[in-house]
């Protein structure tokens, strides 16, 4: 029984080399799980993304927990008001690192047609976002695929530069 | 890449001197323009209305004729042929069936009845468009809803709706407060009203009607009105540090400053942490490790 020179070794068949670093962020991205939290009538789409038909669980961000320090991403879908940005800020702070936004829709974007004395103009005066969704509301699709933005971003994340500015502010 | 190269914009004055870029602080959304007319409906102010046209009216037809008359002894004296007599015009018809219906006189028994028991203090009773509207003195409003509710003749159950509205060009009030009563039994509903100027607390309607209670808390937030004898006279819609009366008609609509807010800056409180490390308070080790 010859042996061919072409088929690889055991050790090779079980073995993968990666980066630990590239783990840590496949592993992420694929279990993104994120606040129960919705503001307006972007909650709405976002419910229906989660539910039977769109699936968000095929993403592993389906199971949205229902306390923030659980958490890793938050969708703030719907429109941010003076009363509601401290709790947003609260909210954000639970969260343990490392932590995303997602800002579902014009009204968190930028204020959408609130131009008005009570609504905040974009949640990014509150907290940091990393992917904004425009749409009146978004559709489900919409919210799915700036959620599989957010993977890319995830993925392509170090995790020297995450912490990098905080690690310079520290000294 | 040098200026040079870049094609320069002409130096016509109509041309913008740069790129567009909408003046969003000038913009005619965010000025504040107060009314100078006061829409309040009342019997009242439309018959005089009414009367001040046809004044007007009868003042023009006496000038058209006066004219004339100079007009005829000018023609006369050098002369010439007489002009034309002047023809009173013809109002014009209105075809338009979007007319807003206009006050008309009371003639529903219950604001004859209310009239009639509370004498003086009934300032204006009138009908619009099938609607009864009752205004009333500001002092008097607790005992108008009292009567309202307990006389069996009236009735009126249940207060379903209580707003005001501010009136920066009247005289003499600033605000009208507007209670919409309904009696369920007898299926009618009654609009009392009162004229409040500033400064000024009406009676809490919570002793007679309890579903007042945070209709009235809504109308101090929204515009300033403070009701005497309320249990919480507190703000309920804005938060409690909210400064300003947002309904009000001097009121930018995009606030005095509230919405800029800022606190992106402290990334996930870090810097409140850092603070509080560096004042000994915190036992978390933030620093990098350094190699020996």
């Amino acid at each position: 029984m010859g042996v061919s020179l072409n088929q690889p070794s055991t050790l090779e068949q079980i073995l993968i080399t990666t980066k630990v670093e590239k783990v840590m962020n496949w592993s992420r991205a694929t279990s993104v799980w994120p606040v129960t939290f919705g503001l307006a009538c972007c909650a709405i789409e976002m419910m229906a993304a989660g539910a039977s038909r769109f699936d968000f669980d095929r993403f592993g961000a389906g199971i949205f927990r229902a306390t923030p320090r659980q958490a890793d991403l938050m969708i703030i879908a719907g429109t941010v008001t003076y009363k509601m940005a401290p709790v947003i800020k609260t909210l954000y702070d639970q969260m343990p690192e490392p932590k995303w936004v997602i800002a579902m829709g014009s009204c968190a974007t930028a204020g959408g047609p609130f131009d008005s004395y009570h609504t905040i103009q974009g949640v990014d005066k509150i907290i940091p976002v990393d992917v904004f969704i425009p749409g009146c509301p978004p559709r489900p699709e919409s919210l799915i695929y700036g959620f599989m933005k957010l993977q890319d971003k995830i993925m392509t994340s170090s995790l020297a530069d995450r912490y990098k500015d905080i690690f310079e502010e520290v000294g | 890449m040098s200026d040079e190269t870049l094609p320069q914009p002409s130096e016509s004055p109509e041309a913008p001197a740069g790129p567009y870029i909408y003046d969003y602080a000038a913009s005619p959304q965010r000025q504040v323009v107060m009314p100078k007319t006061v829409p309040l409906p009342s019997l009242r102010t439309y018959e005089a209305e009414v009367k001040a046209a046809v004044a007007a009216d009868e003042a023009k037809w006496q000038k058209m004729l006066a004219d004339f008359e100079t007009a005829k002894a000018k023609a006369e004296a050098e002369g010439k042929e007489a002009p034309k007599p002047p023809v009173r015009p013809v109002p014009r018809k209105d075809d338009n069936d979007l007319k807003t219906p206009w006050p008309q006189e009371a003639k529903d028994d219950d604001l004859h009845r209310l009239q009639e028991r509370l004498g003086g203090k009934v300032e204006e009773i009138f009908e619009q468009a099938g609607e009864l509207t009752c205004q009333v003195s500001k002092e008097a409003i607790l005992e108008a809803l009292q009567l309202c509710r307990q006389d069996i003749a009236l009735n009126y159950e249940m207060l379903a709706d209580q707003t005001a509205t501010h009136y920066p060009a009247a005289t003499g009030f600033a605000f009208s407060v507007v209670y919409h009563l309904t009696s369920i039994s007898r299926r009618k509903r009654l609009r009392l009203r009162i004229l409040v100027p500033e400064e000024f607390s009406p009676e809490s309607a919570c002793a007679v009607y309890p579903s007042a209670n945070w209709m009235e808390r809504e109308i101090y937030d929204m515009l300033g009105i403070r009701f005497a004898n309320h249990p919480d006279m507190t703000r309920i819609l804005c938060p409690e540090d909210w400064e300003g009366h947002p309904l009000r008609k001097d009121y930018p609509v995009v606030g005095w400053g509230q919405r800029d807010i800022a606190f992106r800056e402290d990334r996930g409180g870090m810097l409140e942490r850092i603070a509080l490390q560096k004042a000994g308070q915190l036992g978390i080790n933030l620093k990098q490790p350094k190699a020996e």
